[in-house]
């Protein structure tokens, strides 16, 4: 009888959104590949779909775009909601495949209802939100990412958020007092899993991981000679 | 005879190239109303691309800086290379040649080829078509035409730059003989690859070709494969023929000006069915269309919008979006922005009772929109234009954007692209989805002092006061700043401290030109709460430029 009874329940659960399977159900879909300096800031180690993440802090907007990188890289569609005139050089810096990003330019108290309608092709969306919503809004929201299994990242902080993320120190290297100009920047960042430390940006525009040694802070460009034996 | 045809169809096409020699020098002096006997040398990134006969007399070569013409020939003239003159000029120039052969392709500005296949009915043999051909263009162009055939198209340009017809078959052998320099035909990107084939002591285009096609797979990849097969004299794809320069446009001028969108609306779904049936009726596709709106001031407004499914609805939306879009931006009274975008919204299901749509007066008797065009700006074969399986979604992505664009107006979506310019503000290039970008600055030119990466993650542009310790404003020379920076003033009234700064650098652009002449001095700060900017100083004043965010 218990037997018999088990089936219609696991029928019934396959046939809820969004669960396929045993595994789907306790670990939700897998989440989207990033770049393997940002990984370690995500709970799962990639982008989670169908959750809304926060990102706040300085260089907030240039780890989020670092972070949808790889995802556009995989030809996934992303788009900005208020992020005001993103510089286009920056954005091809950070890795972003410009043939699958699109910014949108809409009035700020406009973003709920721009990003109910890209939630229903798009697969990461990059909102600076211009007002907080409601409770209701946000329940509907929040229903409406995990139906579609889109990644969603806050540049502000927003209650029902399963993944906080906050650059919480930001120190800019190179500029030597008039004599040099930005180099990189080393951001610390903290998250569920801990406190990071990276470079965001590097020398070259992308995220790299941080120099070893935290007090030669300034001179990341020295080539550092490791003995082989 | 029958031999000879299946040799000519199976593995080469005889190919007759026609090239207009130093084509950019012909054109610039066609630009500048030149007399061809002055000597004229173009210019590209400091280097002479170009000169014409009588600068050659005088020694300018090829390569020459911009003081070593002036040393050898001091009264000619130094002309900038404008890639639009060059393409414009040759353009016009072969119409002509539209009446005289079938199919023809054009390789480059000054440079084209002409499949000898096309020309085998109406001429006894090679040399008499090309008789007539080269004297029918020196008639109506006036331009010096330089011929050459050859078994492919690369070995053709490289004959018609000595002005010598290749034997049937004898093409291996007349390209072996050839310098390996003569691959720069591949574009900028063999530059490195020449470097490299001539440090291997591979000096002649039959060195390469004797080397195993594998091999130089394997080392150097695609572009690598494509210069052997051009070595080799493997002809790689047929090229794409010209199409024809008809230009499929319909017009419709008003009785009365009118700024009303389902108006419009109603006139445009006629004339579009117009166009689509000339497009249809030639067999093409237009996949690309200019809308022209022309307004009762005389202005106009002018429009490319690429459009995935092409019909008379979809091309009477984006007329109206236009439309609202120029006449509520621009210089007419009486619709605000936000009042027009409000009022499309909902034009759809108002049409049965305009009048009450509140905010659109009846009519503007004496503003609005007199007349439309709409040009095909893009036409290909029917296969062309179908969407590709490999796409992923991008018609839901279409579909959502352009409900977007609907409720929000075809500048809210915007897609990235990059052009040339020195500073972020400058190498953005933000177009409406689905519309045709235009850079303005040529991303390929060099831009001396551009700024390097890390850039700032936003572009902005306020105008603010950058203070010494004093409070005085800081002054900026070539050589540096005239003090240290302290604080930053925001026109709010807000300041805020500057922990470090960058060197100052300065960039001076357009000098050349009165008009365009810019010199700004550039300076990167972080201030107090560990924000760093971009500022940028102009006519003695700072503007913030960039946030890195």
């Amino acid at each position: 009888m218990d037997v018999m009874s088990a089936v219609p329940l696991v029928e019934q659960l396959s046939r809820e959104m969004g669960i396929s399977t045993a595994t789907a159900l306790f670990d939700g879909p897998a989440p989207r590949t990033v770049d393997p300096v940002l990984a370690p800031m995500f709970r799962r180690g990639g982008l989670p779909r169908g959750e809304i993440v926060t990102l706040t802090g300085g260089q907030s907007l240039s780890c989020a775009l670092a972070t949808i990188a790889v995802a556009t890289q995989e030809q996934k569609w992303c788009a900005g909601i208020g992020l005001g005139e993103p510089a286009v050089s920056s954005i091809a810096d950070l890795g972003v495949d410009l043939d699958h990003f699109v910014n949108l330019v809409t009035p700020a108290e406009d973003w709920l209802r721009v990003a109910s309608i890209l939630i229903e092709s798009f697969d990461v969306l990059v909102v600076d939100p211009g007002f907080l919503p409601s409770a209701g809004e946000r329940a509907r929201l929040l229903a409406k990412v995990r139906e579609r299994k889109i990644s969603f990242i806050s540049l502000t902080s927003m209650p029902g958020s399963t993944e906080q993320i906050t650059i919480t120190d930001t120190q800019w290297s190179g500029m030597e007092h008039g004599h040099g100009r930005l180099r990189s920047c080393l951001v610390q960042v903290r998250s569920q899993t801990g406190t990071h430390r990276f470079l965001l940006p590097g020398p070259d525009g992308t995220p790299v991981e941080a120099p070893a040694s935290t007090s030669a802070e300034g001179r990341f460009e020295r080539p550092v000679i490791r003995s082989v034996s | 005879m029958s031999a000879d045809l299946a040799a000519g169809s199976t593995e080469h096409r005889r190919t007759l190239v026609l090239t207009v020699p130093d084509w950019s020098a012909v054109a610039a002096a066609t630009e500048h109303d030149l007399s061809p006997r002055t000597p004229l040398a173009v210019l590209s990134a400091g280097k002479v691309v170009a000169a014409n006969a009588p600068a050659r007399a005088a020694g300018i070569a090829v390569g020459n800086n911009k003081r070593a013409v002036g040393y050898r020939c001091p009264e000619a003239q130094v002309v900038a290379w404008d890639e639009d003159v060059d393409n414009k000029h040759f353009s016009a120039g072969v119409g002509a040649l539209e009446e005289l052969v079938a199919r023809f392709t054009l390789l480059a500005p000054g440079t084209l080829a002409i499949p000898l296949d096309s020309l085998k009915h109406g001429y006894a043999d090679e040399p008499s078509a090309v008789e007539a051909l080269i004297s029918a263009l020196v008639s109506t162009t006036g331009w010096e035409f330089f011929p050459g055939i050859a078994d492919t198209v690369f070995a053709a340009v490289l004959a018609a730059g000595q002005a010598r017809r290749v034997e049937p078959g004898e093409t291996g052998q007349f390209l072996a003989a050839q310098p390996i320099s003569t691959l720069e035909y591949v574009g900028t990107g063999a530059t490195e690859l020449i470097d490299t084939f001539t440090q291997l002591g591979l000096r002649t285009l039959g060195d390469l070709a004797a080397l195993d096609a594998r091999d130089v797979n394997s080392r150097f990849g695609a572009l690598g494969k494509h210069a052997h097969e051009l070595a080799t004299g493997v002809e790689r794809t047929p090229l794409k023929d010209h199409v024809r320069e008809e230009r499929l446009n319909v017009e419709l001028g008003l009785d009365t000006p009118t700024a009303r969108s389902d108006t419009l609306g109603f006139l445009t779904r006629q004339l579009a069915a117009d166009l689509l049936t000339k497009v249809r009726r030639r067999g093409l596709v237009c996949t690309q269309i200019t809308i022209e709106l022309f307004a009762v001031t005389g202005q106009s407004s002018n429009r490319t919008w690429r459009i995935e499914d092409m019909n008379e609805n979809t091309i009477a939306d984006r007329l109206r979006w236009q439309a609202e879009g120029w006449l509520a931006g621009g210089a007419h009274s009486g619709s605000a922005p936000a009042k027009n975008r409000s009022a499309s919204a909902r034009r759809d299901k108002e049409e049965p009772a305009p009048d009450q749509s509140g905010p659109d007066p009846e009519d503007f008797s004496e503003e609005g929109i007199i007349a439309l065009g709409l040009v095909a700006a893009e036409l290909t074969t029917p296969i062309g234009a179908t969407r590709s399986l490999f796409d992923e979604n991008t018609g839901q992505v279409t579909h959502t954007l352009e409900r977007l664009q609907g409720l929000f107006g075809p500048d809210s979506v915007l897609v990235p692209g990059l052009q040339g310019g020195w500073d972020p503000a400058e190498t953005n290039l933000w177009t409406p989805w689905q519309q045709a970008a235009s850079p303005v600055r040529s991303p390929g030119a060099p831009w001396p002092g551009a700024l390097h990466a890390p850039r700032p993650t936003t572009v902005e542009r306020l105008p603010i006061d950058v203070l010494a310790v004093g409070g005085r404003s800081v002054g900026a020379r070539p050589a540096g700043l005239e003090s240290a920076p302290f604080t930053i003033r925001f026109p709010a009234g807000a300041t805020e401290e500057i922990v470090d700064y960058s060197g100052s650098w300065p960039v001076e652009s357009g000098w050349w030109d009165p008009e365009r002449a810019t010199y700004r001095t550039r300076l990167q700060v972080v201030t107090e709460s560990g924000r760093a900017l971009l500022l940028s100083k102009e006519n003695g004043q700072w503007y913030l430029t960039g946030r890195y965010r």
